[in-house]
């Protein structure tokens, strides 16, 4: 864990070759069975942690890993896409600045779903990245390999980035903790767009405490940078151990059920709840199926946004995108001009619609997952008896929140059939520290987030 | 017209709206996107009759401050 290992690093009682090394032996070891890391920082890395001075940051000489569509300088950020196999940052993003900063070493680069657009993560060009729980399952997408590699005990956290899921959905399958931000909260220079409205960069790592630690590092302002939002946002850390003591939290309803919904997923939230109800929380069901009209309007922003962002590559190398990803892509291309200026004008109404449900309750909840993690190559699902496409499942549970923008954490909570669950809290617009501070409460009463996933065969 | 009775474009004007961009997809990706289409405009379409037009779209880059 981050908070442990940077302890034992402060203390002295490990060096920060020592913990890079670590990392680097057991991506060696390990990740054969996994896939998780596309780019390896080997000799980068080490000479890096060799030359951090004395500790000055939260993270002297943690190792960390970054999704591949985050740059860092000197190395290849391919996306998981033959169109950038070859591409190298010349500059770092901000969010690796800001870990740099913060004193860790940047040990890996990790595998993604195309281009981030996916809940898969099982690139045609670089290979699927596989769930440690069951390799022959999916890690979930699109930061697939971060959750993957943290789960795995490869790397203590990573960095991922999250448009309609792609944060929460890794940490739910792999069972380890992942927070989608509020937009704007975490710069996203130097990190490849899906969508300009929806990206957002977010932290996996095994417990609360270490994601609201990276957090903090990588949240903030950056001058210039359009992206972020000038407002100051509370700090995770500080308050993360206040309970959830008469804290509100809804329930809700719909996801609870009404759309199709894995009993045993549904048995394990409902029994996460209890929990933060015997913590002190005041938990209540809450009617809020006007959020469903989220699953198409994200569609209606998301898919022209992407297809702008990826316009100059459409026009010369089309061929080279996998087929499901070239196929968002296009349609994205070919919908009417009108749909993403519906899709904003609908996105701010169910902005004003959701107000109330934010003032009433601190905290909403629901499964971030309908579902446990699928097979490798299996395209639709059974919920409950509904035959679903994949992805047409989990649009639902994970649409919403990133429509509103608003922060979004997924929390072990769970296993069924040796697979995890995660429950989804969700806060107000910067409302992380509360988000992390239920979750960290309920982490300490539960030891869901500190099972790990037998040795690779 | 009902949103579920709106009638699709032929692939020759889809191709001919993507060559309008600079791309040369094959008729494969095009019918990927006619089905595509099937589902989203219907739903594009009910949304629109939902939204009242006096609304303004939301922020092009972050979403409002005081949203949420």
């Amino acid at each position: 864990m981050i908070a442990v290992l940077a302890a034992e690093i402060r203390r002295g009682d490990l060096s920060p070759r020592e913990a890079v090394q670590d990392a680097l032996d057991r991506i060696e070891r390990d990740d054969g069975a996994y896939n998780s890391v596309l780019s390896v920082r080997g000799e980068e890395a080490l000479a890096e942690a060799d030359a951090l001075g004395a500790p000055v940051g939260m993270l002297h000489g943690v190792p960390i890993g970054v999704k591949d569509v985050i740059d860092v300088a000197g190395t290849r950020t391919t996306a998981a896409s033959k169109v950038l196999a070859d591409n190298v940052a010349t500059a770092d993003a901000t969010v690796v600045a800001r870990l740099r900063a913060a004193g860790a070493v940047i040990v890996g680069k990790l595998n993604t779903h195309e281009f981030a657009w996916g809940a898969s993560t099982t690139s045609e060009a670089f290979g699927p990245a596989r769930n440690p729980w069951d390799t022959e399952r999916i890690c979930g997408g699109s930061s697939g390999g971060s959750g993957a590699a943290v789960a795995a005990g490869l790397l203590p956290g990573a960095l991922g980035t999250d448009t309609a899921g792609s944060v929460r959905i890794p940490a739910a399958f792999c069972g380890v903790t992942g927070v989608r931000p509020t937009i704007g909260r975490v710069p996203n220079r130097g990190v490849i767009p899906v969508s300009w409205t929806y990206d957002t960069v977010g932290p996996l790592a095994r417990t609360a405490e270490d994601c609201a630690l990276l957090l903090d590092v990588i949240s903030g302002p950056e001058p210039g940078d359009a992206s972020t939002t000038s407002v100051a946002a509370e700090p995770c850390l500080a308050g993360l151990g206040q309970g959830v003591e008469g804290l509100r939290i809804g329930v809700v309803s719909h996801l609870m059920g009404e759309v199709p919904l894995d009993p045993g997923v549904a048995g394990a939230v409902e029994e996460a709840l209890a929990e933060l109800g015997r913590l002190g929380a005041r938990v209540e069901r809450v009617d809020a199926t006007f959020l469903r009209r989220a699953e198409v309007v994200q569609q209606l922003v998301m898919l022209p946004e992407a297809a702008e962002a990826h316009l100059p590559w459409l026009r010369t190398r089309l061929a080279d995108y996998g087929a499901d990803v070239r196929a968002r892509l296009l349609a994205g291309l070919l919908l009417p001009s009108s749909a993403p200026i519906t899709g904003q004008r609908a996105r701010r109404a169910l902005a004003e619609e959701a107000r109330p449900l934010f003032e009433r309750f601190d905290l909403l909840a629901a499964p971030e997952m309908p579902i446990l993690a699928p097979r490798i190559g299996e395209d639709t699902v059974d919920v409950n008896g509904h035959e679903l496409p994949y992805r047409l499942a989990l649009i639902p549970y994970n649409s919403p929140w990133s429509c509103l923008g608003v922060p979004t954490a997924s929390v072990p909570c769970g296993f069924v059939d040796g697979l995890p669950v995660g429950l989804a809290l969700t806060g107000r617009r910067l409302g992380e520290a509360t988000v992390l501070r239920a979750a960290h409460a309920y982490q300490r009463v539960t030891d869901w987030h500190e099972r790990c996933p037998p040795a690779p065969a | 017209m009902s949103a579920d009775s709106i009638p699709l474009p032929a692939l020759a004007e889809l191709r001919a709206l993507a060559r309008l961009q600079g791309v040369e997809p094959t008729d494969t990706d095009l019918e990927g996107v006619l089905g595509f289409l099937a589902t989203v405009l219907p739903a594009l379409r009910a949304l629109e009759e939902q939204t009242g037009r006096d609304i303004p779209p939301a922020g092009l880059y972050l979403p409002d401050p005081e949203a949420t």
